[in-house]
């Protein structure tokens, strides 16, 4: 029987071509867009490669400073001193990197200038994060601790600047600042926000030590916590460190705020939440996202429902016959719900392989540097199910109603 | 075998109300070949329609080899029908997507029976109708009276004890018509009740009874 409802489901899909072309379509651009975006969403709150402990640690990204009587509040990244006395002795972590944002930097070579993204980084920072090195080594402690003027850079930077020969050994100049390579490793997506750069350089080549001397910087940190189960325990123990932050300055700035976030509370902090209270806004803008995800889902499924009904109302004369030779009810839904799936599978497949084209348009807009970003199978598996809910929605409703007709009426077509 | 117990049905729209048929009784004995006649809307094909339990009567009891339908459920009604009805239909109502040979096997898709079961049982159905050599064909690829034949295989595919033509020369001419009669026949001599509509009187006298219906009532 089920041989029947497949071949039966086929010539009726075929039967209408554009109709079913239009389904199709539907399903496919909406699963689409949702692929995409999960897969982008998944990369930056979730990230594997050189994040991937990222499930083990907290960052705290923004400084939120308050005056003395309230009416003066700044938002900026955190200075290496206030890392250095408060963070850094912390009880509950394993390890603590301090790094700062990507600043744009211009590098001549060879009589061209490139424009490149460099952050400087302690040492921890290559323990805690997992690059892939291609060529040479990553920095050491010593390295930071004589201040040895040594750089790495990613793969594509090595690529720009010194062709296909070897980039180890050979000097930059960012800003002017001469820069030995001693390491490159491989491109690393501005999704991936902590380890996303061009050069590195260790946080003592900058020319200057005034960072040192900083409150308010330039810096952010990585706060590696032990296991999953300590994340909590490391939240805490920096809620109680901003509240003791004293400043320099006292009379300017009396009160310090800060919080160690996961990825996507640093996300929705920046975004929809407040860097003054606890809650990071995650919650509120995970709501929104599924919010949004299922109303997507839904206006095409209730087209697909209507698009449906008309397309089965068409064959009350097939279901009355099939009625009158003894059909159940319940038969019927299923034949009439597998032709659903069976479009809504296709639908499926088609949209899986119209999202990889999509991710790979994507990454070669290079609207996000270095952007690689694939459907994994936990992605695609969701991208099915959501094709299978589509096909159960939009198949279910019509088909129950066209089940429980009278034969002798759906033999007349009067619905 | 059948038996109408003062069966009454009403059609009702938003303001009309038709009484289609009215107070029937009628006793349909194993092996008959009963011939239902009448002008149109006199409720022949509704009659026909409860006789199959295609639909409900508003009032009295429809009796199935003793049995009142009204106790059973959908499900059991459903099984009734595949077991014990088979349906000829004056527009033949084939599934045009399908081949000859699956519209044939479409009633046997509802009981427990293999693939293999289905298709010798389907072809066995075909050649006795004279189509052993259109079973990959389309419906629409055959005459009206070829897709009357594959109609009726169909009708005779489950080996039902009853089967019910409404009108089933209707649509075609009476060279056809004829050689669908003789079908109809011959089913009947081998001992399939039969319970027809026609308006075609020499049909009707080659049945063995006839009834006569008008305005919804069973007249002499």
């Amino acid at each position: 029987m089920f041989k029947n409802y497949l071949l039966t489901a086929y010539k009726v899909l075929m039967r209408r071509k554009l109709f079913t072309f239009i389904n199709l379509l539907c399903i496919v651009l909406t699963l689409v867009v949702l692929m995409v975006v999960t897969a982008l969403l998944e990369t930056s709150f979730f990230p594997d490669g050189a994040e991937a402990k990222s499930s083990r640690f907290l960052q705290v990204v923004v400084l939120r400073s308050e005056s003395p009587k309230g009416n003066a509040v700044r938002h900026t990244p955190l200075g290496f001193k206030l890392i250095d006395k408060y963070l850094r002795p912390m009880q509950s972590i394993e390890s603590l990197s301090a790094f700062t944002t990507t600043n744009g930097v211009s590098v001549y070579q060879d009589g061209r200038v490139s424009e490149l993204r460099m952050r400087r980084t302690d040492a921890q920072y290559w323990k805690i994060l997992e690059f892939t090195v291609l060529e040479g080594r990553l920095p050491t402690l010593e390295d930071e601790q004589l201040g040895r003027n040594v750089a790495v850079i990613n793969k594509t930077t090595a690529r720009k600047l010194f062709g296909a020969g070897p980039a180890v050994g050979r000097t930059i100049s960012p800003g002017g600042q001469a820069l030995q390579v001693i390491g490159v490793v491989d491109d690393v997506d501005e999704l991936h926000a902590n380890a996303f750069s061009e050069i590195w350089a260790p946080v003592t080549t900058f020319p200057s030590t005034d960072y040192r001397r900083q409150m308010a910087g330039d810096f952010q940190v990585i706060l590696l916590a032990r296991s999953k189960a300590d994340l909590r325990q490391v939240r805490e123990e920096v809620k109680m460190i901003a509240a003791s932050v004293e400043f320099d300055d006292p009379k300017a700035w009396s009160r310090a705020v800060f919080w160690a976030d996961g990825k996507l509370d640093a996300f929705a902090r920046q975004t929809i939440g407040d860097a003054h209270t606890e809650d990071s806004g995650a919650t509120l803008l995970m709501t929104i996202i599924v919010v949004m995800m299922l109303l997507f889902m839904l206006l095409p499924a209730l087209n697909l429902v209507n698009l449906n009904t008309g397309r089965i109302l068409e064959r009350a004369s097939e279901i009355g016959v099939r009625k009158a030779f003894g059909a159940t009810s319940s038969q019927l839904v299923a034949q009439l719900v597998i032709e659903n799936v069976l479009l809504c599978l296709a639908g499926g497949v088609v949209g899986l392989l119209c999202t990889n084209v999509a991710l790979m348009w994507l990454e070669s807009l290079e609207l996000i540097p270095y952007l690689n970003v694939s459907v994994n199978y936990a992605v695609m598996a969701w991208g099915l199910l959501i094709t299978l809910v589509f096909g159960l929605l939009s198949g279910v409703l019509p088909a129950w109603k066209m089940s429980r007709l009278d034969p002798v009426h759906a033999l007349k077509g009067a619905i | 075998m059948i038996k109408l117990d003062k069966v009454s049905k009403t059609y009702q729209t938003d303001k009309v109300e038709t009484l289609a048929v009215k107070d029937i009784d009628l006793h349909i004995q194993k092996g008959e070949f009963v011939c239902m006649m009448g002008p149109s809307g006199c409720g022949k094909s509704t009659l026909l329609n409860l006789i199959g339990l295609l639909d409900r009567p508003g009032a009295g009891l429809v009796h199935v080899d003793g049995v009142p339908v009204k106790t059973y459920r959908d499900k059991q009604v459903a099984h009734l029908r595949n077991s014990t009805f088979g349906f000829i239909f004056q527009s033949f109502h084939l599934i045009n997507d399908l081949r000859v040979i699956d519209n044939v096997e479409l009633p046997l898709l509802y009981r427990n029976l293999s693939g293999s079961e289905r298709h010798a049982m389907a072809r066995d159905a075909l050649e006795k109708v004279g189509l052993g050599a259109r079973m990959e064909h389309y419906p629409n690829q055959l005459s009206g009276g070829q897709q009357q034949r594959v109609a009726i295989a169909r009708a005779i595919v489950g080996r039902p004890q009853i089967l019910l033509a409404d009108e089933p020369t209707g649509n075609l001419d009476s060279k056809m018509g004829g050689e669908i009669m003789d079908i109809l026949l011959r089913l009947n001599a081998e001992g399939t009740t039969i319970v027809m509509v026609s308006h075609d009187e020499r049909e009707a006298k080659r049945c063995g009874r006839i009834v006569r219906v008008f305005d919804g009532q069973l007249v002499a």
